[in-house]
C-alpha cells in the first residue's frame, strides 16, 4: 500500500537548516494499522504530511499502490487526496463557518458527487460517528469530541484507503478519546488502512504495529498482534 | 460547489460584519463614482448623435492666417452658400445659420423671450430634429412662418392645436406656425426654443440682403448635408481654396475652409494653427481617467482587506487542499466572493448613483440620466460588474489559493512578505493617486482665485445690463429720461455689447508709425454712447471722453491701453488711424483696460466708437442706496412701458462676470469631489487594514504593556508604517500632479505659477487624515486591557 524508501526532509530557515527526515523507509500494508510514536520534534507530523501528499520529500522514493508519486504534480496529488486519503488532525481543523453536515459533505463536492448520493452518504457516515442531531451546528458549538468524531466521519466520506491522523486523541480527554479510537479500530477492521501520531501508549495498543522513530528516523518497531 | 462558495461567502458577509462593511461601502463609493463618470462621459459623448444620419452633417470652419498665427472661426461670408450649392458635387443640402438669439414671442397677452435661430429652408434636412407636424423639406419655405419646439408651442396655446396659428415676433412681424418639432434634447448642441426662416431675417435686415454678394463680411454659420456615400475626404479638396480664389482681398491672409463632422461639435471645439486641438475632450478623457482611478483605488481596499484576512481564511484554505481541492477550484472560489461583494457593491452603488443624479446633473449642468430601460447598458454594467470582481478578487484568489497546506495547519501562518510588499504598494498607489487628486484641486482652485483677484477695470457693483429690442432702441432717450428720474438709477448707457462681451471684431489697416511689412490689427470695437465709461466706471487716463454731444465726436475713437501697446503709439492722442479699411478717426483719449471678453487672457486690444445706430445692450447701474429686490419691479415697468413685446430681463455685471468662470468652477468642483471620494475610500481601506494589523499583534502589544508601554509608543508602533507610506506617497504624488496641471495651466495666458507650497499643503492634508484614520485603531488597542489581550491567547 504505502512504501516509502529512504526518505529525507530537510527546513531551511534564515539560519539553521533542520533535518526532520533523515533516511526513513516504512512499509504499510493494507488494512494495516500503524501507530508512529518519539519524542517532540523527531519527525513524526513530517512524516505524515508526507505519506499525505500534503508535502513534498527532498529525497527518496514513495510508492503509494506500487506507484511513484514522488514526482506528481499539485494537481495530481490533490486528485489523489480526495481520492485515496482521508486526514484527521490533532486540532480537528473544521471549517468554521460551514455547519456540520456541510463539513463533511465538502469532499464530496470536490468530488462531483450528485446531490442525492451525497445526503445519504453524509448521512449515513454522520450516523455513524453519532453526530447526526447535531447535523446543523457549527463546530465551534461542539465539544473537542465531538469536533474529533466529525473530522474523522469527514475523513471517511470519500471512502479513501487510507487514513491519516496526527494525534487525533491529543486534544481529548480520556473518555472522548477513546471514543475516537473506538472509530478509528471499526474503520480499520471494515478495511481502512491507517497510520496514526500518537503520544499515548495507550492509544497507540489499539494498532497492529508500532513505529519510534527519533531524530527523523526509526529505530524501533513492535508488532502487537 | 458553486453553491457552497455562495453559501460560505455569505456567512463570512455576516460574520465579519465591520469588514465587510468597509468592504462593500468602499467598493460601492468607488463603483458609483466610476459610473456617475461613464455616464457623464457618455453624456458628452453622444452630443448631436441623436440626430438622424449625424454622419452626413457638417459645419464649415474658416481659418485666416495674420502675422504667422492662424485663427479659425465658423463665421463665414453669403456668397459661399451659392457656390456649395451649385459648384460643388456630393453636397445635398446647404443652410445658413445665424448666432442664435433671444426674440420675444407674443400671442395675443401671452408673450415669452426665449433663444431661437434664423435658419435656411434646408435645415432639418440637414440636421434632422424630428418634426411632430409638418413636414421638413417645406416647414420654413415661407419667410412668415416660425417652428417651435413642443414645449413653446404649449407655453404659447396651451391646448389649443398650434399649427397655422400667428405669432408676434419682437412685436414687429406677424409669422404663422408651420410645424412643431420635438423639445430639443440636452445633449444637442445647438439649443433652441423655435426655427425662423433665414429669409425673414433677409426680408427684414437690410444689411443682410447687403452682405449676399460680399466676400468681406462674415456673419453667419454654414451647415452642409453630404449626399449618402459621399465624406469629408472627398468634400474637403473641393472647398478648401474657395475663398482665395473667389476673393483676392482675402488673398494674403491664406483664408482656408475646412468641415467639422457634427459628431466632433461639442468635444472638438478648439482649433490651434487651423487643426482640430482638442476642447472639451480634454475634460471627458481626464475625468475619465479620474473615474478609473477611483475604482482602482476601490479595488485596491478589497485586495488589501482580504489578503489581510488570509490569515484567518489561511485554515480554511489549509483544510481544502488536505481533502483535495484544487488550486482552480480555490481560486474560482475567492473569485465568486469577490463576486458576490462586488454585486452587493454594485447593487449599492447604483442605487447611490441614483440618488445623486439630480444633485449632480446640477452641479455639472447636464441632463445625464440612468439609461435603465436599454438592454446595452445592462449589457456593459454586467461586463463592468464582471470585470470589477476580476480585477478586486483576482490578487487575493492568486495569494490565498497559493497558501502551503501544511504550513497553514500547522497554525503559526508566518507572515509572507512577499504580501506585505504588496499590500504596502498598493497603499502607495492609493494614496498617490489621492494626494494627486488633492494637489490638482488645490491648484486648480488657486488658479481661478487668482484670476478672480484680477482687476477687471471697470466696476461691476449695482451694475445692470438688459438687451434691447427695436422699441427700446426707439425709445431709448425717453426710457433713458425714466430711469434716471426715478432715482433708481445713477448711470445709463447702450453700447453694441454687455459689459461681459464684445460683438464685433474689425481691424485697424493704418497707424502713424506702422511698419509697412506688418499686417493690420485685429481689434475688438464696441460702439459706446457718450455715458458709456461713466456707466461702466472705466478710467480714462489719457486724453478725453466722449463728449456729450455725440454728434460732434462723430470721427474720434477711444483706444484701450492693449491697443495703444499693440500699435506701439508713444503719443496717441489726437493721432489719426484707419479703421474698417476706409475710416479715417482720431484718437481723443485712451482708457484703462477692462476685462470684456475672457478673464484667463491678456485684455484684447479694443477700439470704443461713438453709437449713432441701435444697439443690442442698455447699461444701468442702480443707485448706491437702492435694494436691488426693490428696484427691480419698479424697473420692469419702466421697461415695459418701452417695451411691451418683452418680458423685462436683466444681468448683474458681477454674475456675468462669473459665468465667466463656469468651466473652470466645474472643473475644480468635479475635482474637489472626486479627490475628495479618492481619499475618502482610501482612508476606509487604511481604516480596515489598521483594524487588522492591530488585531494581529493584540498579543505582542499586550505583552507591550505589561512590561511598561505608554499608549504612546503603542500608537507610534502601529501608525509608524502607515504614516511612511502616506509621506512616500506625497513624494511619488507631486510629479503626477505636475504632469497633468502643467498641461492643463499651460493653456490660461493669465496663470499662477505653482508653489511648492502647495504639494506640502496637500501632503499636510493627507497625513493629516491618515493620522486620524489610523489612530482611531491604534487608540483602541493602546487602551484596552492588556488581560484581555492574554488571555484570549
Ligand atoms: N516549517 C518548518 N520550518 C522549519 N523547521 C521545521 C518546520 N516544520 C518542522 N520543522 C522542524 O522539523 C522537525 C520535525 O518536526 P515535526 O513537526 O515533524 O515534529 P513532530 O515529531 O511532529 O513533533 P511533535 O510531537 O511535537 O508534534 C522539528 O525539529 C521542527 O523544528
Ligand atoms: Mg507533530
Amino acid at each position: 500500500m504505502i512504501s516509502i524508501h529512504n526518505i529525507a526532509k530537510r527546513y531551511r530557515t534564515d539560519e539553521v537548516e533542520t533535518t526532520a527526515l533523515n533516511g526513513l523507509s516504512l512499509e504499510v500494508k493494507p488494512g494495516e494499522f500503524v501507530a508512529i510514536m518519539g519524542p517532540s520534534g523527531c519527525g513524526k507530523s513530517t512524516l505524515l504530511n508526507i505519506l499525505g501528499l500534503l508535502d513534498e520529500a527532498d529525497g527518496g522514493q514513495f510508492l503509494l499502490d506500487g506507484i511513484d508519486v514522488s514526482r506528481y504534480n499539485e494537481n495530481r496529488r490533490a486528485e489523489l487526496r480526495m481520492e485515496k486519503i482521508g486526514f484527521v488532525f490533532q486540532n480537528f481543523n473544521l471549517i468554521d463557518e460551514l455547519t456540520v453536515y456541510e463539513n463533511v459533505e465538502l469532499p464530496l463536492l470536490y468530488n462531483g458527487i450528485k446531490a442525492g448520493e451525497r445526503k445519504k452518504r453524509v448521512e449515513y457516515v454522520l450516523d455513524k460517528v453519532q453526530i447526526m442531531h447535531r447535523r446543523n451546528h457549527y463546530p465551534t458549538q461542539l465539544s473537542g469530541g465531538q469536533q474529533q468524531r466529525v473530522a474523522v466521519a469527514r475523513a471517511v466520506i470519500n471512502q479513501p484507503a487510507i487514513i491519516l491522523a496526527d494525534e487525533p486523541t491529543g486534544n481529548l480527554d480520556s473518555q472522548n478519546g477513546n471514543e475516537v479510537m473506538q472509530l478509528l479500530t471499526e474503520l480499520n477492521e471494515s478495511g481502512t488502512t491507517i497510520v496514526m501520531v500518537t503520544h499515548s501508549e495507550h492509544d497507540a495498543r489499539f494498532s497492529h504495529r508500532i513505529v519510534r522513530m527519533l531524530d527523523g528516523q526509526t529505530v524501533a518497531e513492535s508488532v502487537l498482534v | 460547489m458553486f453553491r457552497n462558495y455562495i453559501k460560505i461567502a455569505l456567512r463570512g458577509l455576516v460574520k465579519h460584519r465591520a469588514y465587510s462593511f468597509i468592504n462593500i461601502l468602499g467598493l460601492a463609493t468607488g463603483m458609483a463614482v466610476t459610473l456617475l463618470i461613464g455616464l457623464w462621459v457618455y453624456h458628452e459623448a453622444s452630443y448631436d448623435r441623436f440626430l438622424p444620419d449625424y454622419e452626413q452633417v457638417y459645419q464649415i470652419k474658416r481659418h485666416y492666417t495674420i502675422e504667422g498665427e492662424t485663427h479659425t472661426i465658423e463665421a463665414i461670408a453669403l456668397p459661399l452658400v451659392e457656390i456649395m450649392e451649385n459648384d460643388i458635387p456630393g453636397i445635398a443640402h446647404v443652410a445658413l445659420s445665424d448666432w442664435g438669439n433671444a426674440h420675444s414671442l407674443m400671442v395675443g397677452e401671452t408673450k415669452l423671450s426665449s433663444q431661437g435661430y434664423f435658419v435656411g429652408e434646408d435645415f432639418l434636412q440637414i440636421l434632422k430634429y424630428p418634426l411632430l407636424r409638418g413636414e421638413p423639406a417645406t416647414v420654413l419655405n415661407d419667410p412668415n412662418s416660425i417652428v417651435l419646439t413642443e414645449q413653446t408651442a404649449t407655453a404659447l396655446f396651451g391646448d389649443a392645436d398650434p399649427m397655422g396659428q400667428a405669432v408676434k415676433l419682437d412685436n414687429s412681424q406677424e409669422l404663422t406656425v408651420s410645424g412643431i418639432l420635438r423639445d430639443v434634447p440636452g445633449n444637442s448642441t445647438m439649443q433652441f426654443s423655435y426655427l425662423l426662416p433665414f429669409s425673414l431675417l433677409e426680408n427684414i435686415s437690410p444689411y443682410v440682403r447687403e452682405a449676399r454678394n460680399e466676400w468681406l463680411v462674415n456673419s453667419f454659420m454654414l451647415y452642409l448635408g453630404l449626399a449618402p456615400g459621399v465624406d469629408q475626404e472627398q468634400i474637403t479638396p473641393l472647398i478648401e481654396n474657395i475663398l482665395a480664389e473667389k476673393s483676392p482681398d482675402l488673398k494674403p491672409y491664406d483664408p482656408r475652409l475646412s468641415l467639422q463632422p457634427a459628431a466632433d461639435w461639442h468635444l472638438y471645439g478648439r482649433y490651434e494653427n487651423g487643426r482640430p486641438a482638442g476642447g472639451y475632450i480634454e475634460y471627458v478623457r481626464l475625468f475619465g481617467i479620474i473615474g478609473l482611478l477611483v475604482l482602482i483605488i476601490a479595488c485596491i481596499n478589497f485586495m488589501n482587506l482580504a489578503t489581510a484576512r488570509s490569515e484567518k481564511r489561511a485554515k480554511e484554505v489549509g483544510v481544502r487542499k488536505a481533502i483535495g481541492s484544487k488550486r482552480k477550484h480555490l481560486i474560482v472560489q475567492f473569485l465568486s466572493e469577490s463576486l458576490l461583494l462586488t454585486t452587493v457593491s454594485f447593487a449599492l452603488g447604483i442605487l447611490l448613483v441614483y440618488l445623486v443624479l439630480e444633485p449632480f446633473n446640477q452641479l455639472v449642468g447636464s441632463e445625464i440620466r440612468i439609461p435603465f430601460d436599454q438592454p446595452l447598458f445592462w449589457l456593459l454594467m454586467v461586463a463592468y460588474l464582471l470585470l470589477t470582481a476580476l480585477l478586486a478578487g483576482s490578487r487575493p484568489a492568486f495569494y490565498l489559493s497559493s497558501f502551503n497546506a501544511v504550513r497553514v495547519l500547522k497554525g503559526g501562518m508566518q507572515k509572507q512578505r512577499s504580501a506585505v510588499w504588496g499590500r504596502k504598494a498598493l497603499v502607495l498607489i492609493q494614496f498617490s493617486c489621492s494626494i494627486a487628486l488633492i494637489i490638482s484641486t488645490l491648484i486648480i482652485y488657486q488658479q481661478i482665485r487668482h484670476v478672480q483677484d484680477r482687476p477687471t477695470g471697470y466696476l461691476r457693483d449695482r451694475l445692470m445690463m438688459s438687451e434691447m429690442s427695436e422699441d427700446l432702441n426707439r425709445n431709448y432717450e425717453a426710457i433713458k429720461a425714466d430711469l434716471l428720474g426715478s432715482g433708481l438709477v445713477e448711470q445709463v448707457a447702450k453700447a453694441s455689447g454687455s459689459a461681459s462681451e464684445i460683438n464685433f471684431f474689425t481691424i485697424i489697416s493704418n497707424w502713424p508709425g506702422r511698419n509697412p511689412d506688418r499686417a493690420h490689427l485685429e481689434i475688438g470695437a464696441v460702439r459706446a454712447s457718450e455715458t458709456y465709461f461713466k456707466t461702466m466706471g472705466m478710467e480714462i487716463i489719457a486724453g478725453r471722453d466722449f463728449k456729450s454731444n455725440l454728434e460732434a465726436d462723430s470721427h474720434s475713437v477711444i483706444l484701450n491701453e492693449a491697443a495703444i501697446r499693440q500699435l506701439q503709439l508713444d503719443d496717441p492722442i489726437g493721432q489719426t488711424i484707419n479703421w474698417n479699411r476706409n475710416q479715417n478717426v482720431t484718437i481723443v483719449g485712451v482708457v484703462k483696460d477692462a476685462i470684456l471678453l475672457s478673464p484667463f487672457t491678456p485684455v484684447h486690444p479694443t477700439l470704443f466708437a461713438p453709437s449713432f445706430n441701435h444697439e443690442s445692450s442698455i447699461l444701468y447701474r442702480l443707485s448706491p442706496n437702492v435694494s436691488p429686490r426693490e428696484a427691480i419691479p419698479q424697473l420692469a415697468e419702466i421697461f415695459d412701458r418701452y417695451n411691451p413685446a418683452f418680458p423685462y430681463e436683466y444681468q448683474f455685471a458681477d454674475e456675468a462676470y462669473a459665468r465667466k468662470f463656469q468651466l473652470e468652477l466645474l472643473v475644480g468642483k468635479l475635482a474637489g469631489l472626486f479627490a475628495g471620494l479618492a481619499i475618502f475610500v482610501s482612508c476606509l481601506g487604511l481604516f480596515g487594514l489598521a483594524a487588522f494589523m492591530a488585531e494581529q499583534r493584540r498579543k505582542e502589544i499586550g505583552i507591550r504593556k505589561v512590561l511598561g508601554a505608554t499608549l504612546m509608543q503603542i500608537w507610534l508602533l502601529l501608525s509608524r508604517e502607515f504614516l511612511l507610506l502616506v509621506l512616500i506617497s506625497c513624494v511619488l504624488a507631486t510629479p503626477l500632479a505636475l504632469y497633468f496641471l502643467q498641461d492643463w495651466l499651460l493653456q490660461y495666458d493669465y496663470r499662477i505659477s505653482i508653489s511648492p507650497l502647495t504639494f506640502v499643503l496637500a501632503g499636510l492634508l493627507a497625513l493629516i487624515i491618515t493620522v486620524i484614520t489610523i489612530s482611531f485603531q491604534a487608540i483602541r488597542a493602546g487602551t484596552a486591557r492588556p488581560v484581555d489581550s492574554l488571555r484570549s491567547e
